[in-house]
C-alpha cells in the first residue's frame, strides 16, 4: 500500500512538472519581462512610463517612425503615412496616409480622420499628459479621407517627432474611444500595429496577440507576454530558467558582466541613454556665487564615475544636453577634474575651509549609489555634500517645490536639443512658477538662443544657436553633467528581432512583424 | 452565541471606521503627488494642477472624506487614481491568490509545525529536541526574500522542477506547481512559529497532574500526547495561527515579489509608490476585514478546541 502510494505520489509529480514545463514551450509566443508590477494606464497619450511605453508601442503606430533600433531623428521613415510635404516657411506639414489600414477588433479602416481626432486628443490637457507639446499647433484638417494638413502657429524643431510613434504621437483610433468612452480605451487600447491588446491580467501580464491584417504583413510571433516582474532577481532568475526571452536586466555593469556569461544570451547596452546631472540651484546661497559653482565643477571626476557606473554601461557626459542628441555640442566647454582648482576657487569665494550643500535626494539604489560616490569626489575638495534621502515620490515633489540645494537629476528625452534645454535650462521652466518643469538651477542664461533655435527653419543656423546655449549654460554652470547610464537588456540568442537594436526610445525593444525565435 | 457574533461586529464596525479614518489622513499627509507621478517628470505645472482638479484632489480634505466613507460603506471605493481601473476589481482580482497563498502557507506550518513541536516536547533536553530548536530558529531568522531566492536557484532553475514565475493559473498542475514554491517558502516561517510555541504549550500541558494520572491508568503513550495533552495545548497554538495569520497577509508581500505572484501585499506596494490614494483606502479596507475576520475566526475555533471556552 504504502510503496503504490509512494509511486503514485512520484508519478503525479512528474506529471505537474512536464505540464508546467510545456507552458513554456510555445514557438511563436514571445515571454518579455518588465521592471514593474504594473504597466500603468493603457493609454499612450497618457501613460509616460518606462513599462507602459514597452508594452503599449506595440499596439500603435505614429504618422511616421523611427527605423527599428534607431534613435536618431534623422532616421524617420513612414508608418501610417506614406509621405509628406512641408511648406517652406515649416508652418503647414501634409501627410499622405497609406490606405487599407485597419484599426484593430474591428473598428474600421484609419483615415484622416482617425489622426485628426488622436492630434486633437493629443494636444488636449485632459487627455494627454502630452498637449504641451502641441501648443504650436493651430489646426488640424482632413481635406480629403487620406490626407491629413497640419497648420502651426509657429515652427517647432521637431513636428515629425510628435506625429511618429511615440508618447501622444501614436495613432488612436476615434471610432473605438467613442464606442469604449475614455475609461473604456484605457482598459482595452486599440491601435494599428502589429499586435493587438488582448487581457491585462494586473501584476501578472499584459497579452497582446498578432494583429493578421497589419499593413506590413502579418507578424510571426502569435502572442507576446510582457510580464510584470519588479524583482530584478526574479527577472533574472526567470530568464535563466527559460520563462523569458528577452527581459530588462538589474542596472549596471556587475551584472551586464555576469549577463553577458550567460551561455545562449545577448546582453544588449542601448540608447537612449539617461543623463545625471547636477543642477545647482543658483538662488542658493553660496551656490549663487559662480566660483562656487565652478569649484564644484572641478570637484568631480567626469572620468572616475564612468569607471564606477561601468565602461560598457555607462559613457561621460558631453555637455548639458546628452550625446547623440540633435543639436548636442559635443565641444562644450566643460570644467576638467582639477582638485586644487577647485580649493583655490572656493578660497576665492571665501570659503577656504570648504562648505556644506544639502540635497533631497531620491532612495532609488542607482541614482544613491552615483550620488554618494560623487559626494566622496566632492570632499576631498572639503565641499560636504549632506544627502537626504527620501522616498522616489516625495523626491519628485520636494524638488519641485525648490527645498533643495542641489538637484540630482537623470533622465532621457526626445533626442533634439530644445527638449532638453527647454525643460531644464529655460527660465519658464523654473521650479516653483506657474509653467514649472524641472529648470532646478533657476538657469535663464539661454533663453534668447533657446527660443530663437525653436523658430529658426535653417538647419545649421538652429544646431549653431543650440550649441551656442549650451555654452552659455556650461560656462554660468548652471548644472554639472556627469555620466550617461545605457539602457541594458538582455535576450536569448535564438530570438531574432528582424533589426539592429541600437536603441529604443520607447525604452524597450519593438517587436515587429518580423521577428522571431531562429530555433 | 448570537450575541457574541452582534458584540464583535460591532467591534468590527468601529474597528473599520477608526482604521479608514486613519488611513485617509495618512495617505494625504505623506508628500508626493499622485499627479505628479501619474503624468511622469515632463509634465509642466499647468498641467499637473489640472490633473489635481480632474482627479478631486483639489477639493476640500472634509468632502473627500466624506464621500470616500459614504462610498466606502456601499461598496464604492472608486477607480484606481493611476490605472483608471476600479479599486474593487483590481483588489478582488489579486485577492484570491493572497488567501490561497495564506491558507496553503498554514496547511505546510501547521503539519510541519505541530509534530515537530510535539516531538521536541516529548523529548524535552535531549538531541531531538535541540535540533528542532535549532531548525526552527533558523527558519525563524531566515528573511523571506532570502529563503525564497534559495528555494528558487535550487528547485526552479537547478533541479527545474518548479517554474520562476509563479503566478499563474490553467490547468491544476500549472496552479500547484505554481503555488508550490511560495506557500512552501511562507509555509516553513509558519513551521518555526508553531513549532516552537507547540513545544512550549506541550511542556506544560505534560507536567499537569492528569497526564500523570492518564499515564498511571495505563493509557498508551501516544493516545496520551496526542489525545488527551495536544488538544489542551491547541488553544496557545490557535492564538498564534490566528495572530500570524494576520500578519502574513500583510508580510507575503516579499514572497509575492520574489515569486513574481499577484496578491494584496504587492498591490500595495505599487500603490504606496504610486500615491494612488483610492486604491491605498481600498486595500485598506480589505486588510480590515480580513483581520477582522481572522480574529473572529479565531474565536469561534477556541471554542471547538476547548468546549470549556464560552462565546460570550
Amino acid at each position: 500500500m504504502k510503496k503504490n502510494l509512494i509511486f503514485g505520489g512520484a508519478i503525479s509529480i512528474a506529471a505537474l512538472i512536464a505540464a508546467s514545463g510545456a507552458a513554456f514551450a510555445q514557438k511563436t509566443t514571445l515571454n518579455v519581462g518588465l521592471a514593474s508590477a504594473d504597466v500603468g494606464v493603457m493609454d499612450p497619450h497618457m501613460n509616460s512610463s518606462t513599462p507602459g511605453k514597452s508594452f503599449l508601442q506595440q499596439i500603435f503606430n505614429g504618422l511616421v517612425r523611427l527605423k527599428p533600433g534607431e534613435i536618431s531623428p534623422g532616421e524617420i521613415e513612414p508608418d501610417l503615412a506614406e509621405s509628406w510635404t512641408s511648406s517652406p516657411d515649416g508652418k503647414v506639414w501634409t501627410f499622405t496616409l497609406r490606405k487599407g489600414v485597419q484599426c484593430h477588433h474591428n473598428y474600421g479602416e484609419f483615415t484622416s480622420a482617425d489622426a485628426v481626432f488622436s492630434l486633437a486628443r493629443a494636444a488636449t490637457r485632459e487627455t494627454s499628459s502630452f498637449s504641451s507639446d502641441y501648443a504650436a499647433f493651430e489646426k488640424v484638417e482632413a481635406p480629403d479621407k487620406y490626407t491629413v494638413k497640419i497648420t502651426l502657429k509657429n515652427t517647432i524643431p521637431s513636428l515629425l517627432g510628435i506625429v511618429m510613434n511615440y508618447h501622444a504621437g501614436q495613432m488612436v483610433c476615434k471610432a473605438a474611444v467613442e464606442a469604449l468612452g475614455q475609461d473604456g480605451f484605457r482598459k482595452k487600447p486599440v491601435g494599428t500595429g502589429p499586435f493587438a491588446f488582448a487581457e491585462y491580467v494586473p501584476q501578472q501580464y499584459g497579452k497582446l496577440v498578432a494583429n493578421d491584417a497589419y499593413f506590413r504583413g502579418k507578424p510571426n510571433f502569435r502572442e507576446i507576454f510582457y510580464r510584470m516582474i519588479p524583482s530584478d532577481s526574479a527577472r533574472d532568475l526567470a530568464f535563466q530558467s527559460g520563462e523569458l526571452d528577452l527581459y530588462y536586466t538589474r542596472q549596471d555593469q556587475t551584472s551586464f558582466n555576469r549577463v553577458k556569461q550567460l551561455p545562449g544570451v545577448k546582453a544588449l547596452a542601448m540608447n537612449p541613454a539617461e543623463m545625471s546631472v547636477i543642477h545647482l540651484n543658483m538662488t542658493i546661497p553660496p551656490l549663487d556665487n559662480i566660483k562656487v559653482r565652478q569649484a564644484i565643477a572641478h570637484a568631480i571626476d567626469r572620468d572616475g564615475i564612468h569607471q564606477f557606473r561601468g565602461r560598457e554601461t555607462s559613457r561621460q557626459a558631453v555637455s548639458v544636453v546628452p550625446s547623440g542628441y540633435l543639436g548636442t555640442n559635443d565641444k562644450a566647454p566643460l570644467l576638467p577634474y582639477n582638485l586644487q582648482k577647485a580649493k583655490d576657487l572656493l578660497a576665492e569665494a571665501g570659503h577656504p575651509n570648504g562648505i556644506t550643500l544639502k540635497t533631497i535626494h531620491t532612495t532609488l539604489p542607482g541614482m544613491m549609489t552615483f550620488m554618494e560616490a560623487v559626494q566622496a569626489q566632492l570632499k576631498r575638495a572639503n565641499i560636504n555634500l549632506e544627502i537626504t534621502p527620501v522616498e522616489h515620490a516625495t523626491f519628485h515633489q520636494q524638488i519641485r517645490q525648490n527645498l533643495s540645494q542641489v538637484v540630482h537629476f537623470q533622465a532621457a528625452r526626445f533626442p533634439v536639443a530644445d527638449v532638453y534645454l527647454s525643460q531644464f535650462f529655460h527660465s519658464r521652466a523654473t521650479v516653483g512658477t506657474p509653467t514649472a518643469v524641472t529648470n532646478f538651477s533657476h538657469c535663464k542664461v539661454a533663453d534668447a538662443e533657446i527660443d530663437a533655435a525653436r523658430g529658426e527653419p535653417d538647419k545649421a543656423k538652429q544646431i549653431a544657436l543650440w550649441e551656442a546655449a549650451q555654452t552659455k549654460i556650461v560656462n554660468e554652470v548652471c548644472a554639472i553633467p556627469v555620466n550617461e547610464s545605457l539602457q541594458l537588456w538582455a535576450h536569448k540568442d535564438t530570438l531574432d528581432l528582424g533589426y539592429q537594436l541600437k536603441g529604443a526610445l520607447n525604452l524597450g525593444p519593438g517587436v515587429l512583424e518580423t521577428s522571431k525565435f531562429t530555433k | 452565541m448570537s450575541a457574541f457574533l452582534v458584540r464583535r461586529l460591532g467591534f468590527a464596525f468601529i474597528t473599520l471606521l477608526a482604521v479608514l479614518t486613519i488611513i485617509f489622513m495618512i495617505v494625504r499627509i505623506l508628500p508626493g503627488d499622485p499627479a505628479m507621478v501619474i503624468l511622469g517628470d515632463q509634465a509642466d505645472a499647468a498641467t499637473i494642477a489640472a490633473l489635481r482638479t480632474r482627479l478631486g484632489l483639489d477639493r476640500p480634505l472634509l468632502v473627500q472624506y466624506v464621500e470616500f466613507l459614504g462610498g466606502a460603506f456601499i461598496g464604492n471605493w472608486g477607480t484606481s487614481l493611476v490605472t483608471g481601473r476600479p479599486v474593487i476589481g483590481e483588489v478582488l482580482s489579486v485577492l484570491p491568490w493572497t488567501i490561497e497563498l495564506t491558507l496553503a502557507a498554514l496547511a505546510i506550518g501547521a503539519v510541519i509545525g505541530i509534530p515537530l513541536g510535539v516531538w521536541a516536547a516529548i523529548n524535552r533536553n535531549n538531541a531531538i529536541d535541540y535540533f528542532t530548536r535549532l531548525v526552527s530558529l533558523l527558519g525563524l531568522s531566515f528573511p523571506a526574500f532570502v529563503s525564497g531566492i534559495m528555494l528558487l536557484i535550487g528547485l526552479a532553475i537547478q533541479l527545474r522542477w518548479f517554474p520562476v514565475i509563479s503566478g499563474q493559473r490553467g490547468t491544476f498542475s500549472q496552479w500547484a506547481m505554481s503555488l508550490a514554491l511560495p506557500a512552501i517558502n511562507l509555509g516553513l516561517i509558519m513551521a518555526a512559529y508553531i513549532t516552537r510555541v507547540t513545544r512550549s504549550a506541550m511542556l506544560e500541558v505534560l507536567s499537569e497532574d492528569y497526564v500523570r494520572t492518564a499515564r498511571a491508568k495505563g493509557a498508551p503513550w501516544r493516545i496520551v500526547v496526542w489525545r488527551h495533552a495536544l488538544r489542551n495545548a491547541l488553544i496557545p497554538i490557535i492564538t498564534i495561527v490566528g495572530l500570524y495569520l494576520g500578519v502574513l497577509i500583510g508580510n507575503s508581500v516579499l514572497t509575492e515579489i520574489v515569486f513574481n505572484r499577484p496578491g494584496l501585499g504587492k498591490l500595495i506596494v505599487g500603490a504606496l509608490n504610486q500615491r494612488d490614494y483610492t486604491m491605498l483606502q481600498g486595500m485598506m479596507v480589505i486588510y480590515t476585514l480580513l483581520v477582522v475576520a481572522i480574529n473572529l475566526a479565531t474565536d469561534m475555533v477556541y471554542g471547538l478546541a476547548d468546549p470549556r471556552v464560552k462565546l460570550q
